[in-house]
């Protein structure tokens, strides 16, 4: 059984087309990364995915159920959602953000079960935000936000994680954080998608990239194929030196500077 | 929930001092009057909170009220063109005027596609207005009927309840309640939309469907509140912050603690409305005047 299924999708905005019938499909277990240029369509993509946007053509199986016709809530159960950034309005604290995650398990008037307690303790302790859990998220650096964030998508329990760039607002070492957490749930059985602007963090960290490039995939494989210089050109209008990175065998990225020559780099 | 004990006392408080405060000796007949007016009060200031804690929830906005959506200031236009035609406030009209404006709000807010819940303000916004200049217009032409279209627009608690209007008054108050516990089952989906509707709608809310069923339900319910005790300002505006302060942000508890706090507000502004001068106040004038600086002291601390 695949993870997620997509024959022919195709969606617009105001009569604007912005995914030209797209097919891929995601393993289970497989980490997957989707690249490419502002407004490609990546994060579109995984709207459509996550049942936050509605697409008028083509299928999408999600674990061989049709997303369109699925329950809402069923399908928060399957897949987790982590927007880019979130902006909390209200003050609530880290535990209760955590367990709105139960949301899809739970109907109105029905109290929080053991259950869902259990799910809540151990998604906060995956993500090593124990130690806040009473604190009010908005008094947590952005990086502690996003791991609560992404605690409450552990608390779904789902078996696919959606993320829109979760690391584009983050230092190094929470960008790092949230990477090296993302492979251990992937190791652990987790299937995920993660839109993704750093090349080479996708680079480092999917097994396989998609690349968009104005509503269609413009090349799908693992990153050593995919990320070479021609490609890069083409799709982004960069010159970039691509080299080996020192300990994994997959590409990183290098830009030229104005005023670098290329031929003093490629010594 | 011990947290509800103070605030429930103060509620009963303000229930003895609605029937208790007034320029009149309180006997008999009086208290009876006094009894439907504490009625009138806690279901008006009740259904404001509620409403108004319901509205800043789905909307993410601590600026709407119940009257952004229009359905308030369409139950004023409604009863002002009946008191032009009868003479005197009849609820059923201004009832109908709500529903009417209500009804274009929706409109003009699904014309064009997209979502639908960031149309509805500017629409509300909108056809307050309108209906606003065409009640002043209503006011000039009226003249002599200037004075009850005042009381309906800054709201008034001491409609007479007799054997004639008794039943549909009860009637109107029993809807709401129903209409307002149907809309409590929603605070979860109140929480999860103050972090975005993308969260939201990730974690398996139809928004779309939300923003529907809450516009359509607190019109209804303002609507009949307004039909009754005119337009009672700054309630359910300033309510649900006082409940967010002393309540934490979860609208579990927010939406009940909105509810009582209306209530035991407006019950206040009542007693203020009747004693403060030898003419009785529009309680709406009195609800800003004491509010604005309650509030202003409680934001400070």
């Amino acid at each position: 059984m695949k993870a997620i299924e997509t024959r022919d999708i195709r969606f617009s905005y105001n009569e604007k087309e912005v995914i030209k019938g797209i097919s891929f499909s995601l393993e289970q277990r497989e980490f997957l990364g989707i690249i490419g240029p502002n407004g490609a369509g990546k994060s579109t993509i995984l709207k459509i995915l996550a049942g936050i946007l509605r697409i008028k053509k083509g299928t999408i199986l999600i674990l061989e159920q049709d997303l369109v016709t699925m329950d809402r809530k069923r399908l928060a159960q399957r897949t987790a959602f982590v927007p880019q950034e979130t902006h909390f309005a209200l003050d609530f604290s880290v535990e209760e953000i955590a367990l709105m995650g139960r949301f899809p398990y739970l109907h109105a008037f029905q109290r929080e079960e053991k259950r869902d307690l259990e799910a809540v303790e151990h998604a906060l302790a995956y993500v090593d935000v124990m130690q806040f859990r009473k604190r009010p998220i908005n008094s947590l650096s952005s990086g502690e936000r996003q791991r609560v964030v992404l605690a409450r998508a552990l608390a779904q329990q789902p078996e696919i994680l959606l993320l829109d760039e979760p690391t584009s607002h983050l230092d190094l070492h929470h960008q790092y954080r949230i990477m090296e957490l993302l492979k251990k749930l992937n190791a652990e059985g987790m299937s995920v998608i993660t839109v993704n602007h750093d090349l080479n963090l996708a680079s480092l960290y999917c097994q396989r990239l998609i690349l968009m490039h104005e509503g269609c995939i413009y090349a799908d494989g693992p990153p050593k194929t995919l990320i070479n210089k021609e490609t890069l050109r083409r799709v982004y209008r960069t010159e970039v030196k691509i080299i080996q990175h020192p300990h994994k065998d997959v590409p990183q990225i290098f830009l030229y500077p104005e005023g670098a020559s290329h031929e003093n780099h490629n010594q | 929930m011990t947290r509800y004990i103070p605030v429930i006392l103060i509620f009963m408080i303000a229930v003895l001092v609605g029937i208790i405060v007034g320029p009149a000796h309180p006997t008999g007949e009086i208290i009876q009057l006094r009894i439907s007016r504490v009625i009138l009060g806690i279901f008006a200031g009740g259904m404001l909170g509620f409403c108004g804690c319901i509205l800043q929830g789905l909307f993410g906005n601590p600026l709407v009220e119940p009257y952004t959506l229009g359905s308030a200031s369409g139950a004023a236009l409604g009863g002002s063109i009946g008191i032009l035609i009868f003479g005197a406030i009849s609820p059923i009209f201004a009832f109908l005027g709500s529903l009417g404006v209500g009804f274009f709000v929706f409109t003009i807010a699904r014309m064009r596609g997209g979502l639908f819940r960031d149309r509805l303000i500017l629409a509300g916004v909108v056809m307050s207005f309108l209906c606003s200049s065409l009640v002043m217009i209503i006011m000039v032409i009226g003249g002599r009927e200037l004075y009850e279209i005042l009381y309906l627009l800054m709201g008034y608690l001491g409609i007479i309840i007799n054997a004639a209007n008794r039943l549909f008054i009860i009637l109107l108050i029993a809807i709401s309640l129903v209409l307002i516990i149907f809309l409590y089952r929603y605070y979860r989906e109140l929480d999860i939309i103050s972090q975005g509707l993308e969260t939201a709608a990730g974690l398996g809310i139809d928004i779309q469907k939300l923003s529907l069923i809450i516009f359509f339900t607190t019109s209804l319910v303002i609507g009949l509140t307004v039909s009754i005790v005119g337009a009672i300002g700054f309630v359910g505006l300033v309510i649900p912050h006082i409940s967010k302060l002393l309540f934490g942000p979860k609208h579990l508890y927010n939406l009940p603690a909105s509810f009582i706090l209306g209530a035991t507000f407006l019950l206040f502004a009542d007693a203020v409305s009747r004693t403060i001068t030898v003419y009785e106040l529009p309680v709406g004038v009195v609800t800003s005047l004491v509010g604005v600086p309650f509030f202003i002291y409680l934001y400070k601390k």
